[in-house]
């Protein structure tokens, strides 16, 4: 079983962003864009602003009418808030009375509520972060970054709901692209370029999922609103969402919702795939399309198989949660961690007999010992732990893993073979400070422009660094 | 196509069609014992409640009477039937439309009230007395009984209620899933799903039925006792009277919600087997026996005149076309022995050409009918070969919307005037002046039209509205979405898989008929952009169609110099691969 206790520190590799990084010059790595969300974030025009900021208050307004304006501009909860504020228990002790009877029968009403229908509770965004994919989701700069499966297109969602889109840098074009920004996408928690097509981004966020198509017009510098939005069937935020292969299905997951939803966005048609057990939380497609993996908030996660009649088969982790999983290139291997042990898993869909395999002949295997350790080359530094998010490059060669409580990556090589997968320890990569750690990685998929893994990671300090790694 | 094709085709789907009656006639004792668990409910002897319903269910009574109701649904179910198997052809008007659907539609609505009314028959008789017979006793006399006959009421309305909505204007439709589960989960669900949403669905018509009854139920039972040859009982007569009876509307909203269950639960029986993969061949087996039923896909896609069939073999292509491991698709790919001709790629790729070419042929003849499109042909034509077609489209918008509100453009148009000059000096030289006898004659049929036109009905019943064609083809499509998907993962397959080449020849033909239906929807979308707005079918389309030319275009990126015609469609592909 490997461990993290062999680890190299990595050669040093170009990266266009990273600091004194030249040795192993690569010149496409040139072409990337150069991309920190923290300038960008310090920028006012980024901030999200309503209308009632762009108006002087005033001061001379009656309370019934400022209550009633904010019911109009901010909704019932807003209004009953005017109406239990300061100024108004100043002006009218009446009134704010009212509203604190009105508010505590809410109160308790809605206690209730919970207490019979405990699956109703609103879905913080603390909640939310502890399921999600991205290293302290709340405060992190960067919440989730998606590459085009085809071409040299990357999303990158900030903390602002902002998702910016940047392109390969050519004399004529730096690299930054359009900024999709809408009311209807906060809180982002995932997002996917659309396969075989060449400008449509799915979002997944509180409201739903947010579908843009960027064609060429958007350089014109209009305002731009999403193509269409579709809604959770119960409001619910989406946790995580994925394309199948060919684009023409979106399967999400919601951390509110028992059902995984399979979407056929162009006929507007949803098939949700219920099963007994707790609300999904993280999704991922193989490669081929056979089969999805599908982590929920609890031990159990279910790999469901895709072609002809689909099915399922439950699994139940020892503790915790899969907090992340991972497909080989071809779909013949499943790698997951979960939050109860630093232990990596493998589980395998290779049919090792003629007669075709049930569920029982698949049996998760420990692979990889991801217990905290000193680096070698400084003992104060710790790597390991429980496991944040798990990446595999397109060529099979390396698999990323990041954790939740230390920031350093763990590198490991990776040798697939036809029925059975070895994995020895590689390298560590770490942040220009050691207080900065990495908020989500990926890799850039292979394709007619792009032959080789390079690793993207979007760190805490917002700075997006580009690894090509051989 | 050959008639034992059809003959085949329709065997396997009579099969089909028999088991889901089969079905039908299974769910009505289901549905039977969940409406006496419903009107007999006993909160406080539920053994008794539960054994005595299921006794119900299973004594004598219930098995004759049910045999009229049974009957019915096995009509119902044959009528059915004929909607899924009918041959689907355009009707350019209402007239048409009527002449060539109404029997057909007329007998379905027949269907509909007599399970209805028959449903509504049966299930009065496990209720309280005062709602069971149809005459009753009142005052020493025999009267009709109002309750009764406002649930037979109700009866028939819930079934007109449901083919007003679901069939009086469509035709029967079949949602192939895209995440099939196995039979028994789907039929569990659907269960579910309509018993949770019939009684919601079915207050508002209860509520209707209600109204009408209290306005024309007095005028029915006098029409009634003058029939039978009874008196009228005096029982809702008036609003108050019906409203204030809570347990005659609580049975008339619980048969309302039976019924249209009912209804559509047979719908989805016939849906979900109909659209059950039917097993095909790419070739058929030279040693089989006559006797075996072997439909080839070539052959089922040729097949019409059933639109199911041709459904059915484009789905089991696609899904053929995009599985990992495919044994179909490795058939495709083979040479024939002896011979070594690539016959079964042959057939295959000639059809469904010929189908899409057809298809892209008849959608571009129908947008030729529409104004729209018409006064823009020439600007579309621009757009055609331009990569930034939605801007352009944005700009034909503004014009549509400047003539509109007359509007008129600052600066004209620039024109291509050599041309103009030469056209119309070409059409002065030709140019036919009539006579007065012809200019009277114009007049006079202009005006004749003008008059026709005035009478209430008559563009109504006798006029194609605008657009019918290609809405009609966009809504039937689901054949070519399949298709065009199909063939852009076989070709892209072929890459590793056809170890003979047996399809690169056919690329450009493949390319060049994708490419062209892709630039007519596109011309579609700018041209009537309602249609991307509003139809489901023409996203549909248009998305598979983009995103197999993408497939292709992407899988073959650097041999599109040789695979495409023109140096014009080398461009276009090009920036549709890097812009969309």
């Amino acid at each position: 079983m490997a461990s993290l206790s062999n680890l190299k520190q990595i050669p040093t590799l170009s990266s266009p962003t990273g600091v004194g990084h030249r040795q192993n010059y690569i010149p496409e790595l040139e072409q990337y864009p150069t991309i920190n969300l923290k300038n960008e974030l310090l920028n006012p025009s980024a901030h999200r602003f309503s209308v009632g900021h762009s108006f002087i208050p005033v001061e001379s307004e009656s309370v019934p009418k400022r209550i009633s304006r904010t019911f109009f501009d901010g909704g019932f909860w807003e209004s009953l808030a005017e109406a239990r504020s300061e100024k108004t228990r100043e002006q009218a002790p009446l009134i704010s009375k009212t509203a604190d009877y009105i508010a505590h029968l809410l109160d308790l009403y809605s206690r209730f509520k919970l207490k019979v229908f405990p699956h109703t509770q609103q879905l913080s965004a603390e909640r939310i972060a502890q399921y999600a994919e991205t290293r302290d989701w709340v405060n992190s700069s960067v919440r989730y970054i998606a590459w085009h499966v085809h071409l040299f297109k990357l999303a990158v969602a900030g903390v602002d709901d902002v998702v910016r889109v940047y392109s390969k840098i050519t004399d004529n074009n730096a690299g930054m692209g359009p900024v999709l920004k809408s009311p209807t996408q906060t809180q982002i928690t995932c997002m996917a370029w659309r396969p075989l097509c060449a400008f449509e981004l799915v979002v997944g966020c509180r409201q739903g999922l947010c579908f843009w198509i960027i064609d060429n017009n958007l350089h014109l510098g209009r305002t731009i609103n999403p193509s269409h939005t579709l809604k959770h069937p119960d409001n619910l935020p989406i946790s995580s969402l994925q394309w199948n292969k060919d684009g023409t299905l979106l399967a999400t997951a919601s951390i509110g919702d028992r059902a995984i939803l399979i979407w056929h966005p162009d006929s507007k048609r949803l098939k949700p795939l219920k099963r007994l057990g707790p609300p999904g939380s993280l999704l991922s497609w193989s490669p081929c399309n056979e089969w999805i993996f599908a982590a929920t908030v609890d031990r159990v996660f279910r790999v469901w198989k895709c072609h002809d009649r689909w099915t399922s088969d439950r699994w139940v982790c020892d503790g915790g949660n899969v907090q992340a999983a991972c497909w080989s290139p071809y779909g013949r291997f499943l790698l997951f961690a979960s939050t109860a042990e630093p232990i990596l898993y493998r589980l395998q869909f290779v049919q090792l007999l003629l007669q075709s395999s049930k569920s029982d002949d698949k049996e998760v295997l420990p692979v990889a010992d991801l217990n905290a350790c000193t680096l070698d080359s400084s003992k104060h530094t710790l790597i390991g732990g429980t496991v944040q998010q798990l990446v595999w490059d397109p060529q099979g060669k390396y698999l990323v893993i990041t954790f939740k409580s230390t920031n350093s990556i763990a590198i490991f090589r990776t040798y697939i073979q036809k029925y059975d997968l070895q994995i020895s320890g590689g390298y560590y990569l770490n942040g220009q400070t050691t207080a900065e750690y990495p908020s989500f990685v990926c890799f850039q998929p292979l394709n007619k422009d792009n032959d080789r893994s390079v690793l993207t990671i979007g760190w805490s300090s917002g700075r997006i660094q580009f690894y090509a790694l051989h | 196509m050959s008639n034992a094709t059809i003959t085949t085709c329709k065997l396997l789907l009579f099969g089909r069609c028999v088991r889901a009656v089969l079905l039908s006639v299974g769910v009505q004792f289901l549905l039977l014992t969940v409406f006496l668990l419903l009107v007999n409910f006993q909160l406080l002897h539920p053994l008794d409640w539960v054994m005595g319903s299921l006794r119900l269910v299973c004594s004598f009574y219930t098995w004759f009477a049910c045999i009229p109701l049974l009957g019915a649904v096995v009509f119902y179910g044959m009528t059915l039937s004929h909607q899924h198997l009918a041959e689907r052809r355009y009707c350019p008007t209402r007239y048409r439309w009527l002449l060539q659907n109404g029997p057909r539609k007329l007998l379905f609505l027949f269907a509909h009230l007599v399970v209805g009314y028959l449903t509504a028959w049966l299930y009065t008789g496990y209720l309280h007395t005062d709602y069971r017979h149809f005459v009753h006793k009142c005052y020493g006399q025999d009267c009709l009984n109002s309750y009764h006959i406002f649930l037979l009421g109700m009866g028939l309305s819930a079934g007109c209620y449901y083919f007003a909505t679901e069939y009086m204007h469509e035709e029967a439709s079949i949602d192939f899933d895209f995440a099939e589960q196995s039979r028994p989960e789907k039929l569990r669900e659907l269960l579910y799903g309509t018993l949770l949403k019939a009684p919601i669905s079915s207050v508002m018509p209860t509520l209707c039925y209600t109204f009408i009854f209290w306005l024309f139920g007095a005028f029915l039972k006098y029409r009634l006792s003058v029939l039978v040859n009874v008196d009228t009982d005096d029982r809702l007569l008036g609003i108050l009277d019906v409203i204030t009876n809570g347990r005659l509307l609580f049975y008339g909203w619980l048969l309302s919600a039976q019924i249209v269950s009912n209804m559509h639960l047979m719908r989805c029986f016939y849906a979900t087997l109909l659209s059950e993969k039917l097993p095909m061949v790419v070739a058929r087996n030279r040693v089989s026996l006559g006797s075996e039923q072997e439909v080839t896909v070539v052959a089922g896609l040729g097949v019409l005149n059933v639109y199911v069939v041709q459904c059915l073999a484009a789905n089991f292509l696609y899904e053929e076309a995009r599985r990992k491991n495919s044994s179909v698709r490795a058939e495709i790919f083979q040479l024939t022995e002896p011979g070594n001709r690539p016959a079964n790629w042959r057939a295959l790729c000639d059809q469904c050409v010929s189908i899409v070419g057809s298809f892209t042929e008849e959608l571009s003849d129908s947008m030729r009918q529409i104004s729209l499109m018409k006064g823009n042909e020439q600007n579309f034509a621009s757009i055609h070969s331009d990569s930034s077609a939605a801007l352009l489209a944005e700009k034909l918008l503004l014009r549509q919307y400047n003539q509109m509100h007359g509007i008129r453009p600052v600066v004209s148009l620039p024109r291509d005037v050599p041309n103009q000059e030469w056209d119309t000096k070409a059409m002065d030289s030709i140019r036919h002046v009539p006579n007065w006898c012809e200019r009277t004659s114009m007049k006079l049929e202009k005006l004749l039209q003008q008059l026709l036109r005035r009478i209430p009905g008559i563009v109504y019943f006798f006029s194609e509205p605008e657009g019918a064609k290609t809405e009609f083809l966009l809504e039937n499509a689901l054949p070519v979405i399949w298709l065009t998907q199909a063939l852009a993962h076989i070709c892209v397959a072929s890459i590793n898989e056809d170890s003979y080449g047996v399809v690169q020849d056919d690329l450009p033909g493949i390319i060049k008929a994708l490419h062209r239906l892709k630039c007519e929807l596109d011309r579609l979308s700018n041209g009537m952009p309602n249609f991307r707005t509003t139809s489901n079918s023409f996203n549909h389309l248009r998305y598979a169609v983009r995103r197999s030319l993408y497939n292709i275009c992407t899988s073959f990126y650097k041999y599109l110099g040789e695979l495409s015609s023109s140096g014009e469609e080398l461009r276009q592909l090009q920036a549709f691969v890097y812009q969309g």
